[in-house]
């Protein structure tokens, strides 16, 4: 069929999944406003002789310090889940003042920035006592510190003007700041960069800066986490207050004047320039270099427009449009991200399984009821017991929902306990030599429970793969796990998209997603041996002590490894085409396996793993709970040997007293089941079982 | 413009390609009466159920039976054995109708004994899936589909059918006239004292009334499950018997072409993402979230393929009744009811079973 070809070519060929992956980064905040920034450099460089010239780049990037530090300030104002607009104001005050202190006063050169951060601080004390401790609005209380700091500047400089501007002394260190530069960089964009360095380390790193983050993402919490918000908030607006002082100083530095439209409109620019760069007006969503690429956008769209020749009326008009178009994009994009993100991040890829066998009377996996009437352990007692294990005792161990291991009490298994908490649903268990119980976490990675029921982290992390977008260092969801004569611990990660409960997502996907990874207890050190495994699922080791077998969920089949010996390194698919979906493998008492079907093969699904675009559209309109799934209703245990024959096949043909099977263990000629999804553990009676037979024994006591 | 908009809608899933269903709210929201209901006889797959002068007559399989006695503890007799399944059953008086799967009425009993109506005007009754007399000389034939027999009615859903018609059948002469064609399997015949006729069209899930002139007027659409036969209601009104519900997954479905085709071609039909007329039986059937096993419970609102529903409808055909067998039941499948003096029978494919739900008339 020629679309199924070519389904399967772009599914192996587009990395479709990708995208979601990139959607789901954190960074990916900063895409849009560093793709504004290419677009509006791309669309005015060509416009403008000599954009990329020296002597015009150096005149910009002076400016853009100067914006750099009043956008620094409002950036974590914002981030604090205020607004500042006085920002403006206080530059032309600290500009007027500078001026003064410097030509009018004749104060030394070094003295005069203190004097405009103090004024400037001030203010935003003012502001952060109204906004911080007396709650007032932002928007309002800075407006009319805006309004105020403005009249008096009107003021002042109506009256001295002149004085202000006369030049009356000399100073090198002035002149520095003004046109000053540092092997090319002009000081003001210098000054600005280190700044913004220690702004990022404040918020990134520092608690002061986390609490702002904090405050900006939830007020009420973080009062109730202990965060003292007045004090913090005050904070922000004296900061902002001071860097926009210092852009004054650098302002009368450089043109040592102060005219009436000084600062007019810098608060537009300050905040087109903080939400062009996504900066959440919200508060809490934000970052240094977020405000660094708004800035510059800023910057350059100003510069260009007043070489253009438009008149400056145009230039707000073109900013204020701007920073319509970024609120928007703001509010949409945090409103509808994780939206798009549910949308792509599923990502169907093409599978195509064998033909499912013909199930008969004749088949070797003939139905029957042979489960129909097993014994019940637990019944609504447990929840979600994937695998259990029995110790020499007779004490039967199961993994719970609540991330809890349990522990049955031999011999009729009527009471229990909570052996160990972990947290995590625990899910393949096994013993080693010693009688530690080890177990794979979804979630956290492998455990260990000693005999002491100490709890030890063994192993949450495995090397990171070159080209993985998501982080796949971190264990995602470890499903089965088995241990090597020589105390290797081979274990499965069923997938590194996915987490536990949405499993089934990732059948849905069938993509190899999953791996084999080893953990070696003489040194410590965790390596993934097998990658890009279709939901790998159980481990067993097999009776020769150099391999292993491994099934493969989602692609319905069984494989052995080996690890050691002559045949080192090399995998062999023993069963290729199952019927059903294996799950956990575990040892049988006469030298074969015991394999647990989770669910079977409907051709339905078969046919919709061929076509993965019919699935990504159901996963795009159908609602979840509607999504067609394998049919994990109906499930069985099979019993084979190593060569991948069928010996033995147990059903319970309607699914009602044990309706899913993941897991099954011999112990003493009785097989006991598990279920993930299930509230109780199964036990048979298995006929011509040898009556002693214990899994500890078979891995621990034989020569 | 048109073609735009048909693009706008298969991206956004919207318009035609919307796959919402309409919930079981208002007057249809969900109870357990039909679970609760008694079973009074057990058959294979029961279905259209008609009363006689000598007790309730259903068909099952190939065969007709009676009732015999009063309704409840009521012993099966065999009235009929033909060589194909029985597909539609109409009585009046002493006479029966018989639609079969291979095509084809035939009259049993009555003065018009023995005759067998294969075609009308030239056009094969492949798929009489509802009959009702309207006077003993004159029977009204809903033809399922011109495409398909009965049986193949999944077919004839994924293949979104609109061959349906409805024919006034005369008796003696053999002549008829087609009321209406171009009509989504229409299930549910029920004549109106006015001389219209009221049609289930199952495909379009919705009920719609047919006039003398031969004016089609949809009275009830948007049926969140698929209408089946239409019986009178002493009440007034009409009791219809939903026999699958409708399902956004088989609404996906029944927009993806290539996927059902192949469906269609390479899986046996028990199998398909389809309605249902029984739970699910089989590891084979497809499986939809919703219907999990979570601590080896089916949720009652899973998504299922086969529920029982039976919803009564005033005199102005508004839905004022329903009675349900959820998707944790047994009792789906409901394709015929008839009203009785001990109360509501309904015929189960599901349960295999004629199960009597007490009912009275509220007001």
């Amino acid at each position: 069929m020629i679309s199924e070809t070519l389904s399967r070519w772009r599914s192996r060929l587009l990395p479709g999944h990708i995208v979601g992956e990139i959607l789901s980064k954190s960074w990916i905040d900063n895409a849009i406003p560093f793709l504004m920034l290419v677009i509006s450099v791309a669309v005015l460089s060509p416009k403008i002789p000599d954009f990329f010239a020296a002597y015009s780049l150096q005149d910009n990037s002076r400016q853009l310090g100067e914006l750099l530090l009043v956008v620094l300030g409002e950036t974590v104002v914002i981030l604090a889940g205020g607004i500042d607009l006085s920002v403006g104001a206080v530059f032309a005050i600290a500009t007027f003042a500078s001026l003064g202190m410097f030509n009018a006063l004749g104060w030394p050169a070094w003295v005069v920035p203190f004097g405009a951060l103090a004024i400037g601080g001030l203010i935003g004390l003012v502001n952060g006592l109204l906004i911080g401790y007396l709650r007032l609005r932002a928007f309002l209380t800075s407006l009319v510190t805006l309004i105020v700091v403005r009249a008096i500047f009107d003021t002042l400089s109506l009256e001295y003007q002149i004085a202000v501007s006369m030049p009356t002394q000399k100073s090198a260190f002035w002149d520095f700041l003004g046109g000053g530069a540092v092997s090319g960089l002009p000081v003001s964009l210098l000054i600005a960069v280190v700044l913004g360095a220690i702004v990022h380390v404040t918020l990134t790193r520092i608690r002061l800066g986390w609490h702002i983050q904090a405050i900006g993402g939830a007020r009420r919490s973080a009062y109730n986490a202990g965060i003292s918000v007045g004090r913090t908030v005050c904070l922000t607006y004296v900061l902002s207050g001071m860097l926009a002082a210092g852009a004054g100083v650098l302002y009368a530095a450089r043109l040592g004047a102060a005219s009436s439209d000084t600062g007019v409109g810098l608060e537009v620019s300050a905040l087109t320039a903080a939400v062009l760069g996504g900066i959440s007006l919200g508060g809490g969503r934000g970052s240094v270099v977020k405000g660094v690429l708004g800035a510059i956008t800023v910057t350059v769209i100003q510069t260009s427009l007043i070489r253009l020749g438009l008149g400056s009326g145009a230039g707000s008009l073109i900013l204020g449009l701007l920073l319509l178009v970024a609120v928007a994009i703001d509010v949409k994009w945090l409103k509808n991200r994780l939206k798009v993100l549910a949308r792509v991040y599923v990502s169907p890829g093409y599978l195509a399984l064998p033909k499912a066998e013909h199930i008969d009377e004749r088949s070797p996996y003939a139905p029957n009821d042979r489960l129909k009437d097993v014994e019940l352990i637990g019944l609504g007692e447990v929840e979600g017991p994937e695998d259990v294990i029995l110790d020499e005792e007779g004490n039967l161990y199961c993994g719970s929902r609540h991330g809890d291991i349990i522990r049955f009490f031999a011999p009729d298994h009527k009471r229990w306990e909570v052996y160990a908490h972990i947290g995590g649903h625990p899910l393949g268990h096994a013993f080693d030599r010693e009688g530690n119980l080890l177990v794979c976490v979804s979630g956290m990675g492998l455990y260990k429970i000693t005999r002491d029921r100490e709890v030890v982290k063994l192993s949450d992390e495995t090397n990171r793969s070159l080209l993985s977008v998501i982080d796949d260092s971190r264990m995602r969801l470890a499903d089965d796990l088995d241990i090597a004569p020589d105390g290797r611990i081979f274990f499965s990660e069923a997938t590194i998209r996915f987490d536990v409960s949405e499993w089934m997502i990732d059948a849905l996907e069938a993509r190899p997603n999953g791996r084999i990874i080893c953990y070696d207890p003489r040194t410590s050190s965790t390596r993934t041996i097998i990658p890009k495994l279709l939901f790998p699922n159980g481990v067993c080791m097999a009776f020769d002590g150099q391999s292993f077998l491994f099934a493969e969920t989602v692609g319905c089949r069984i494989s052995r490894y080996w690890f050691d010996g002559p045949r080192a390194g090399q995998l062999e698919v023993i069963m290729p085409n199952l019927p059903g979906y294996p799950d956990n493998i575990n040892r049988a008492s006469d030298g074969n396996y015991w394999c647990a079907f989770v669910g079977m093969r409907a051709p339905t699904f078969d046919l919709a793993l061929r076509m993965p675009g019919f699935r990504k559209r159901m996963v795009e309109r159908v609602p979840h709970d509607d999504w067609m799934y394998p049919n994990m209703n109906f499930g069985c245990v099979i019993k084979f040997d190593i060569e991948g024959r069928v010996l033995d096949c147990l059903w319970d043909r309607h699914g009602v007293n044990h309706p899913m099977i993941t897991s099954m263990r011999e112990h003493r000629g009785y097989l006991y089941l598990g279920g993930s999804l299930n509230n109780r553990i199964g036990r048979l009676k298995l006929g011509n079982a040898d009556p002693n037979w214990t899994g500890i024994g078979s891995y621990w006591r034989t020569a | 413009m048109g073609t735009l908009a048909r693009l706008v809608d298969y991206i956004r899933g919207g318009g035609d390609h919307s796959i919402s269903v309409p919930p079981f709210d208002g007057a249809l929201r969900p109870n357990e009466r039909i679970e609760q209901g008694t079973i009074v006889a057990s058959a294979p797959a029961p279905d259209n159920l008609v009363a006689t002068p000598g007790g309730i007559v259903f068909s099952s399989g190939r065969a007709i039976l009676a009732c015999s006695g009063a309704v409840a503890g009521a012993g099966i007799t065999t009235l009929q054995q033909y060589p194909t399944a029985v597909t539609a059953l109409a009585a009046t008086g002493d006479t029966l109708a018989v639609g079969l799967d291979t095509g084809g009425v035939s009259i049993r009993g009555g003065a018009h004994d023995g005759r067998s109506f294969a075609s009308v005007d030239e056009r094969s009754l492949n798929c009489p899936v509802a009959l009702t007399f309207e006077n003993p000389g004159t029977l009204i034939v809903a033809n399922g589909s011109a495409r398909h027999a009965a049986g193949e009615w999944k077919r004839d859903l994924l293949e979104r059918g609109t061959t349906g018609s409805v024919w006034r059948l005369d008796l003696a002469s053999g002549r008829a006239a087609l009321l209406a064609d171009g009509l989504g399997f229409p299930y549910g015949l029920l004549p109106l004292a006015d001389g219209s006729i009221l049609v289930a069209e199952s495909w379009r899930h919705r009920i719609v009334r047919l006039s003398r002139d031969g004016r089609l007027e949809p009275v009830l659409r948007d049926l969140a499950a698929y209408p089946g036969r239409l019986a009178p209601c002493a009440a007034g009104g009409a009791w219809v018997a939903m026999f699958a519900p409708r399902r956004r997954l088989v609404e996906f479905v029944l927009r993806e072409r290539e996927y059902r085709e192949r469906m269609m071609a390479e899986i046996p039909s028990d199998y398909w993402v389809s309605p249902a007329l029984a739970p699910m039986q089989s590891f084979l059937e497809p499986l939809q979230g919703g219907t999990l096993k979570v601590l080896a419970r089916l949720k009652p609102w899973a998504p299922s393929r086969s529920y029982g529903l039976i919803v009564r409808l005033d005199a102005n055909y508004r839905p004022v009744e329903s009675l349900h067998s959820r998707g944790d039941g047994t009792r789906h499948g409901i394709r015929s009811v008839l009203e009785t003096a001990d109360g509501l029978l309904a015929a189960s494919a599901g349960a295999n079973a004629l199960v009597l739900i007490e009912h009275s008339h509220g007001g």
